[in-house]
């Protein structure tokens, strides 16, 4: 694995947009443990196994065994979003994932008395921020943890091979880079034991 | 917020009429009867709003059963500050270990608190845990804990009446209703 950068935590800049800060303190709130962006899944290769797309959920909840996808993109607009983590669901699974849209959060929002955040916290432009590439397959740095305790990125919920962060995959050779990804597909394969 | 002197005209549809709940209350009650029938049941309600529907149930279950109170703080409920965690503002009153234990609230949607809620008591050792919830938004769900006594499944909407409140108003409708936009966007 390559050495990756811990982000920071429980800082509004730790977080690629303002309504993931809020998610956090909802989560922290309810004492659920949570981590931020601690795995990235290939989801897309060429014929010789590169990946070429890759999609990191926002959250993962592991009490819950559950990734969460926050979107505060208004709803006509999450048709790539939507298309990702379907994608992700094709290939993994036994992932579970809960893509929490704009609505969703304006919402959860609603019922905390927090309506005036809502557009404070969303836009049409959706998760822009310090890191424009989040989605990408270089976006290399991951792994923060919950009550500030950053941390590196952490593979230990999936078998080898089932992520892949950029630095990895850059080094390895072409067989091992197709031997992993059959791994990431079978990590989260229905009759897999991993979560 | 504003609201409207008459709360009806906020109300952009009945959702559940008086007479729609009443009906459900009672096959509630019967079927946590039968469930429960030789033991003593310790009905908890969540406050506030679980109360009329904890008010309506209790006296549609034929058992010997005591009542208790809980209320949690909510999530930036008493302040606009958005950090610490989540506190018991009123705990029960009286132990529960080794009680058959029914938790009733009014509505489940991401589970959140319901989820702390169940860590807590099961922390005080009943002989068992229960969840009733006259509504249920599984659309919002974030925690999944199943819900062993459901009144209605209902769609994504913001809904009052019955207890549930927006800004602590709406709780005395005797429906459920789902709350005019203009009600919460003003």
């Amino acid at each position: 694995m390559s050495e990756v950068t811990p982000r920071e935590t429980q800082t509004g800049s730790a977080f690629a947009h303002a309504s993931e800060a809020e998610f956090s303190r909802i989560l922290d709130f309810y004492q659920v443990t949570w981590e931020y962006e601690p795995q990235v899944f290939p989801i897309l290769w060429d014929l010789d196994g590169n990946v070429l797309e890759s999609f990191a959920p926002d959250f993962f909840l592991p009490d819950l065994d559950l990734f969460v996808e926050l979107t505060t993109l208004q709803q006509r607009l999450v048709r790539k979003k939507n298309r990702k983590v379907r994608r992700l669901r094709e290939l993994y699974p036994n992932l579970r994932i809960k893509l929490f849209y704009a609505r969703d959060f304006r919402a959860l929002m609603l019922k905390y008395g927090r309506s005036a955040l809502v557009s404070e916290l969303s836009g049409t432009l959706g998760q822009v921020g310090p890191r424009q590439n989040q989605e990408s397959v270089s976006d290399d740095t991951a792994g923060t943890g919950h009550a500030g305790a950053a941390r590196p990125l952490d593979l230990s919920t999936a078998p080898a091979g089932a992520t892949l962060d950029a630095g990895a995959h850059d080094r390895r050779s072409r067989g091992a880079r197709r031997r992993a990804v059959r791994r990431a597909a079978a990590a989260y394969a229905p009759n897999s034991t991993a979560p | 917020m504003k609201h409207s002197q008459d709360l009806n005209e906020d109300v952009a549809e009945v959702l559940l009429s008086e007479d729609q709940i009443r009906v459900k209350v009672i096959e509630l009650g019967k079927r946590i009867s039968a469930d429960y029938a030789g033991r003593e049941l310790t009905l908890v309600s969540v406050l506030k709003g679980s109360l009329p529907f904890m008010a309506d149930l209790m006296r549609q279950i034929e058992l010997p059963l005591r009542i208790d109170l809980m209320e949690v703080s909510s999530y930036g409920g008493t302040s606009t500050e958005s950090s610490g965690l989540v506190r018991i503002l009123k705990d029960l009153s009286a132990p529960i270990d080794g009680r058959d234990v029914l938790l009733v609230e009014d509505i489940i949607d991401t589970g959140l608190t319901l989820n702390y809620l169940l860590r807590y008591l099961k922390g005080k050792k009943p002989n068992s845990i229960k969840v009733c919830a006259l509504l249920d938004k599984p659309a919002r769900r974030l925690v999944e804990i199943p819900i062993d006594y459901v009144g209605f499944e209902i769609p994504d909407a913001f809904v009052v009446g019955y207890g549930l409140d927006f800004g602590e108003v709406y709780r005395n409708l005797r429906f459920v209703g789902v709350l005019r936009p203009e009600a919460y966007e003003s």
